[in-house]
């Protein structure tokens, strides 16, 4: 690594800390401390959800797929997208204004049931940990590749893993969720901005992205592979029609039939059940407010996802064009093709913007592993810090202790991420570390899409749930999520095993039965009218917006100009 | 009030037991739409040949231009005017002005989210 790569990452990280510090919560509340004093105007919330949402494996992985699998590795685009969609249409707008600081605590609350709340809280840990030991392995893999050595008594992998997750925590604990949520924002400005960049850079050079399609998908697609005779590009194997050879345009180079529609159904219901994107809801001022978030954030996930699929493809048909003018290539690829699919943004950095380009993607890269980190911990900390500390270990908390509890839970949390991902460690980083990196992402999503979605929908749009019905949805769609998942791990055939491993398609309707049959032979909670009120109607809203209107008169002619220019841009700023 | 805009901060269970009903409506329409369109996807490809075989211009079939970027400006077409929509329900069904205060005694409750 360069001394311009390195200086670039301790600016960057610098940059984040000093926002940190700047923004960080005054008070010892625990309303500021978690949910940013409920204050987060929506262009800021979109840009902090986008941080938190796309982590390395939107960044890298992305691109990765669509560089070995054309137009099945795009499904991973759709999917990441468009799970926005459902939490925008069923879950935004009542979730903010039902107003608690988690998923469980809504459950909990919802359905007056702390027995509710407690499963909730494994059920969300389980998805924090399986999407936070990842990101660790990420960076560890990232700092190896980029760094190449580690501190004292450490591998550089372990380097990687210590220093992200040390930093992220230390930043999330001292600035909660006020400083994480411009830390984040900040965080995606630079994430887009690597990947405009670069596909900037990639037009300019002459780039036809339809053009490339077509010539991409005139021959055979074929990747490569090491065994006993050394690494050999192998042709992939359609899923489709096993009698034609797959190609970079159509479908069938990674999944059949029934694995299409799996993942894609996957990747849709697991965001509405990912407790650190839903929490980023609770900090919106309104309903109104939260819902409008998504929209943008609609916006930002389909130009970010359209850029990364187009760089997949130019990947796949520039590298190839560019080895013979760039030797140090030759190490990387065989017969023009890279040998490990996630290194196809960070060359195509270093072939378009020299060692310069290279820091730049790799710290896009960083960025993005980060951002994921400190929101996962963030919720993990809500989660043990208000649902199990106030909730049940000490309920009579001062303000005080409840934020340090929540403190504390993110370095637990953290050394238990950090532990794992280091415990994980494979002898020497191989091609098949990202593939596991990827597939931990995916079990994160289904195990929020198959145990919370179904739950979290029905609590929000139907009057009959019942406590006992909510437990034994999230028990069902958790155990058969993971087992199918476990199943499809083993050598049972093609087709099926990719099938199994996306399992909402069967596990999430499955979860809905039960909770609706077991909530019919159940009781709602008594104040369930009471509630929905506070669901459905928005006198809240109003009441937030007509004291914003107050605020506005009573201030002065100067000042009102500028909080209406505010107020017109939908923005009640993190500060207030 | 010095600032009454008309704007009511109570809601009666009767108006909202309609909006939900109304807002239920508008998002299983519009999922429903967005659901087929996701899905319609992968259908497509296995069942019509030219959605991946055939080649608009410069030679980028159908199914990877929807796939590629068509999916996701229908993803913010369809978000934007859902959330327009559930919006203006919510204006229009919700916060009328009140005159008679004794219509509400019995089946309001605060404007504070919390429970009374």
């Amino acid at each position: 690594m360069t001394a311009t790569s390195i200086g670039t990452l301790v600016a960057l990280i610098a940059l984040v800390a000093l926002i940190t510090l700047v923004v960080r919560p005054r008070g010892t509340s625990t309303v500021d401390f978690y949910l940013a004093g409920q204050r987060v105007g929506v262009a800021t919330n979109a840009l902090a959800i986008c941080g938190d949402y796309f982590s390395a494996a939107s960044f890298l992985g992305v691109a990765a797929a669509v560089y070995v699998s054309g137009l099945d590795g795009v499904w991973y685009a759709v999917g990441f997208a468009a799970g926005f969609v459902p939490v925008l249409l069923f879950v935004a707008a009542p979730l903010r204004r039902f107003g608690e600081f988690s998923i469980p605590d809504f459950l909990g609350r919802r359905l007056a049931s702390e027995r509710v709340r407690l499963v909730a809280v494994g059920v969300v840990q389980i998805v924090i940990l399986s999407y936070l030991v990842p990101q660790a392995v990420g960076s560890g893999i990232t700092w190896q590749l980029l760094v190449g050595h580690g501190l004292p008594g450490l591998s550089a992998y372990a380097t990687g893993v210590v220093l992200s997750t040390a930093v992220v925590a230390g930043l999330v604990a001292f600035g909660g969720m006020r400083g994480t949520t411009w830390t984040q924002a900040i965080q995606f400005v630079v994430l887009l901005g690597a990947l405009v960049w670069l596909a900037v850079a990639v037009a300019g050079s002459g780039f036809h992205y339809s053009e490339a399609v077509a010539d991409l998908s005139a021959e055979p697609l074929a990747n490569p592979v090491h065994d006993e005779s050394g690494w050999h590009l192998q042709p992939e194997n359609n899923q489709l029609d096993p009698t034609e050879p797959a190609t970079f345009g159509q479908p069938g180079a990674a999944y059949g039939p029934l694995a299409q529609f799996a993942l894609i159904l996957t990747l849709v219901m697991g965001t509405a059940g990912l407790p650190h994107v839903m929490n980023r809801y609770f900090t919106s001022p309104t309903g109104t407010a939260a819902r409008m978030t998504t929209v943008w954030v609609l916006g930002l996930a389909g130009l970010f996802y359209a850029l990364a699929v187009m760089l997949g493809t130019a990947a796949r048909q520039q590298i190839a064009a560019a080895v013979e003018h760039h030797p140090w290539l030759e190490e990387l690829t065989v017969d023009g093709v890279l040998r490990v699919p996630e290194h196809a943004l960070p060359v195509l950095g270093r072939i378009y913007g020299g060692d310069s380009g290279l820091a730049v993607v790799a710290a896009g890269a960083l960025v993005a592993v980060m951002s994921t980190i400190a929101g996962l911990l963030l919720a993990a900390a809500a989660s043990w810090g208000h649902d199990v500390y106030e909730r049940h270990i000490n309920p009579r908390a001062t303000q005080s202790q409840a934020v340090w509890a929540g403190r504390a839970s993110t370095a637990v949390v953290a050394l238990a991420a950090g532990g794992l991902a280091i415990a994980m460690q494979p002898a020497e980083i191989t091609p098949a570390v990202p593939s596991i990196v990827a597939a931990m992402v995916t079990w994160a999503f289904a195990i929020a899409g198959s145990a919370l979605t179904p739950v979290f929908v029905l609590a929000i749009w139907w009057r009959g749930t019942t406590a006992a019905g909510a437990i034994a949805g999230m028990v069902v769609g958790g155990l058969v999520s993971v087992t199918m998942f476990v199943v499809g791990a083993l050598p049972i055939g093609p087709g099926l095993g990719e099938m199994l491993m996306t399992p909402t398609l069967v596990a999430a309707p499955l979860a809905a039965l039960v909770t609706w049959f077991v909530s019919r032979a159940t009781t709602p909670p008594d104040d369930v009218e009471r509630q929905w009120l506070v669901l459905h109607g928005t006198a809240a809203d109003r009441h937030a917006e007509r004291l914003a209107r107050l605020t506005i008169a009573s201030l002065g002619p100067k000042s009102r100009r500028a909080a209406r220019s505010a107020r017109d841009e939908g923005e009640h700023d993190a500060d207030g | 009030m010095e600032h009454d805009d008309g704007v009511d901060e109570h809601d009666t269970p009767a108006e909202v037991d309609a909006t939900f009903r109304t807002l239920r409506r508008v998002a299983i329409t519009h999922f429903v739409l967005f659901l087929a369109a996701v899905m319609g996807v992968p259908a497509l490809s296995l069942t019509l040949g030219w959605w991946s075989g055939g080649r608009l211009a410069g030679g980028m079939s159908p199914g990877f231009a929807w796939a590629a970027f068509g999916l996701y400006a229908f993803f913010l077409v369809i978000g934007l005017a859902a959330a327009t929509l559930s919006s203006a329900v919510e204006a229009r069904m919700l916060g009328g002005r009140q005159d008679d205060e004794d219509r509400y005694v019995g089946d309001t409750y605060p404007s504070d989210g919390e429970a009374p």
